[in-house]
């Protein structure tokens, strides 16, 4: 327990964490401050005047416009628009909007831009992203963590004081992954807030009701999840390779480079369903709850459809963090100190 | 009462791929006797930081057992380590964090009382140095912070590789001043490999000397450096001009011993012991005015023992130490293996 909260100190008192603390704060409170700023509940009346005149000004300008405003049968008797009284809507208009509509006269709408921030759809995908920076930003630190440890010599004096290397591993993994918690919760809980807030001031909330909050935090326990999946893999991978560069090179040359040549060799091997040999597919299936990939491959007739569930991504992506994590602990039980 | 540390028999290989295994310990046997300054020594390379990383627990060793405190490791380390505290090789430490906080971190993790902190900041003399970080520090506050984890836990067994290493004169007085503090005031018993001859032989109450992962040879400091020293006598007399005359007296008692006339004194090597030479001088009716068994330093007893004595013009390479062969029993003292023609005559 001393050295759990010893690590935890250990990684706290990074100078990297403080870094990256600062900068999630910042990247929540600067989205945040952006929704606030774009999002409105709709325009003033001064700006629907203002609009109004400059719309009012740009028909002036437009002959047809003033052609049609000037003729009450301006429809009736010009060919060209026979087409405009075929349209269902063209007898509930008044003729003032008719000009507008089918001449192609201006409307205030068209000056006056507005965008209303709907928590209630827009809320959870933002939740989701900061749930998922937290976690990248954890499986960062956790693996510059241990791996700056190996190569300052660092953790070979912490092996002189606990012989016992499974229970250093353990501290460190626990360690990290109870960090990456409270740091996902309480991102979490800021954006929410802050998100919240917009939305009620400059915004719509619209309703949670009890599907919504059920949905909303299914996804988001399950990218949580994953987000301790990938510290788990950051710590293993520097455990093993003894050198953050090492962990963070593996992680990301396979999610860039990796992913890249197996989804090219896929397409070029007759193969149905190609998009499951890319982890993103199966990242996403598992975010999402559900995904359906589709073969086109007979020209569209029948379509064959490949659905995976998050409990199959689950599967697949939790037997990789095992894998890996077992072979971390196996070389640290095995391997000398150097 | 039983030693401290006792190591039969171990074993390292380190496998290389497509060169040969080297053996970088060799059945190595050590024995450390409670509450005493043990020197550790030997050639570089000859495996002191193998024997004290295996013993521990920070690399895995092919064969032989190690006791410390009674208790069987690497398996029952966890029991024993925090009577332990040890410097293993110029640690090193995260580089961004202050003195102070790598000692807190340490204390925390193992429940030591925090303002031990302090106090080992303060004995090592890093007090005003501890708040700026460990990058910042010279090899010589490096290794102090070193010597203040070490000395933590308040050990009961120090163990130290190279602990001067670095340090400056005053470091390394205080140094030895503390060491023997802890061992002969607070009955700490202290291990330390190092290269500083003069200072193991002011230091050290016994020591082991090892080469190419085997001992030598063991015992206390003081008897090892007599047992090689009988080996050369220094013989005045009240007349000059009896010099030659002594030397030929000598040499023709016994033909192996060798006397050389230096300035006003003859230096005598080979002789069984001091009394024969008055007596064999007596006897031709010379009478000596002085005679000075001459105590050789640690040095050229080290590097007689090791094989190591530089001949001019060459380098002595690493790995050119003695071996001692396989069956040979643990050369006890005084019996010097250098001098096979003193050997033979007995
Ligand atoms: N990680 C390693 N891989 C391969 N060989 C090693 C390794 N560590 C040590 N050795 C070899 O083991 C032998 C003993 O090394 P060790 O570090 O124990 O020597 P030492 O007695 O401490 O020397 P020094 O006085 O220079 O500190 C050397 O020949 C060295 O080459
Ligand atoms: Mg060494």
């Amino acid at each position: 327990m001393n050295l759990f909260k010893a690590e935890l100190r250990r990684i706290v008192r990074r100078r990297l964490s403080l870094i990256f603390g600062i900068l999630a704060l910042a990247g929540v409170v600067v989205l945040s401050g952006f929704i606030w700023a774009i999002s409105s509940q709709g325009p003033s009346e001064a700006e629907l005047a203002e609009a109004q005149e400059m719309a009012d000004d740009w028909n002036m300008e437009n002959p047809d416009y003033v052609d049609c405003i000037g003729e009450e049968d301006y429809f009736e008797d010009n060919e060209f628009y026979e087409w405009a009284l075929t349209d269902p809507e063209y007898e509930e208009l008044s003729h003032q909007e008719r000009c507008e509509a089918y001449v192609g006269g201006s409307r205030a709408s068209d000056y006056v831009w507005t965008y209303t921030f709907d928590f209630e759809s827009e809320g959870p995908s933002m939740l989701l992203g900061v749930v998922i920076v937290a976690g990248l930003i954890m499986m960062m630190l956790a693996s510059s963590a241990i791996g700056a440890e190996w190569s300052s010599g660092g953790m070979s004096n912490l092996m002189v004081w606990h012989p016992n290397r499974m229970q250093v591993w353990g501290a460190k993994l626990g360690a990290a992954l109870a960090l990456c918690a409270v740091a996902m919760i309480a991102l979490a809980a800021l954006a929410f807030g802050l998100l919240f807030l917009t939305a009620a001031v400059r915004g719509e909330v619209g309703t949670l009701d009890g599907p919504w909050w059920e949905e909303t935090l299914e996804v988001l326990l399950r990218t949580g999840v994953l987000a301790l999946g990938m510290t788990t893999l950051g710590a293993s991978l520097a455990m093993l390779g003894r050198h953050t560069a090492i962990a963070g090179g593996v992680i990301a040359g396979y999610l860039i480079i990796g992913d890249l040549i197996v989804q090219m060799a896929s397409m070029a091997m007759p193969m149905p369903f190609p998009e499951r040999l890319s982890l993103y597919t199966w990242v996403i299936a598992w975010i999402s709850g559900r995904i359906e990939l589709t073969d086109w491959s007979d020209m569209g007739m029948n379509p064959d459809v490949m659905v995976i569930t998050w409990g199959d991504a689950g599967l697949l992506l939790g037997g990789i963090v095992l894998l890996f994590g077992a072979l971390a602990t196996w070389s640290f039980h095995r391997r000398d100190a150097a | 009462m039983p030693p401290i540390i006792e190591i039969q028999g171990l074993r390292k290989t380190y496998r290389r791929s497509f060169r040969q295994p080297h053996n970088a310990l060799d059945g190595l046997d050590l024995e450390v006797a409670a509450g005493q300054v043990h020197g550790f020594l030997g050639p570089n390379g000859s495996g002191k930081t193998t024997t004290l990383r295996a013993l521990l627990g920070l690399i895995r060793v092919d064969g032989g057992t190690m006791r410390i405190f009674g208790e069987e490791v690497p398996q029952r380390l966890p029991q024993v380590v925090s009577r332990i505290g040890a410097v293993v090789e110029s640690p090193q430490f995260f580089k961004h964090f202050s003195g102070r906080l790598t000692l807190q971190l340490l204390a925390e993790s193992a429940g030591v009382p925090k303002d031990r902190v302090e106090a080992v900041l303060e004995q090592v003399g890093l007090r005003d140095a501890a708040k700026a970080s460990v990058k910042g520090y010279s090899l010589g506050m490096r290794q102090r912070l070193a010597v203040a984890q070490a000395l933590l836990k308040q050990p009961q067994l120090l163990i130290l590789d190279e602990p001067a290493n670095g340090l400056d004169p005053a470091g390394i007085h205080h140094m030895r001043e503390l060491l023997q503090w802890l061992a002969h005031e607070q009955g700490v018993t202290v291990v330390v490999s190092s290269h500083l001859l003069s200072e193991v032989q002011q230091l050290c109450d016994s020591m082991t000397i090892v080469s190419r992962g085997r001992r030598i040879v063991d015992g206390s400091v003081a008897e090892i450096i007599a047992g090689h020293s009988g080996a050369s006598l220094s013989v005045r007399f009240p007349d000059a001009a009896s010099l030659p005359e002594a030397a030929e007296a000598l040499t023709a008692a016994k033909p192996t011993v060798g006397a050389v006339v230096e300035r006003d004194r003859l230096v005598v090597t080979g002789a069984p012991e001091a009394a024969w030479v008055t007596q064999t001088l007596a006897e031709a009716g010379i009478y000596l005015s002085e005679l000075v068994t001459q105590t050789k330093n640690l040095e050229s007893v080290f590097l007689e023992l090791t094989g190591t004595a530089p001949a001019p013009g060459q380098t002595v390479q690493i790995g050119q130490s003695v071996a001692v062969p396989e069956t040979a029993a643990p050369i006890e003292v005084p019996v010097t293996v250098a001098n096979e023609a003193e050997e033979a005559q007995r």
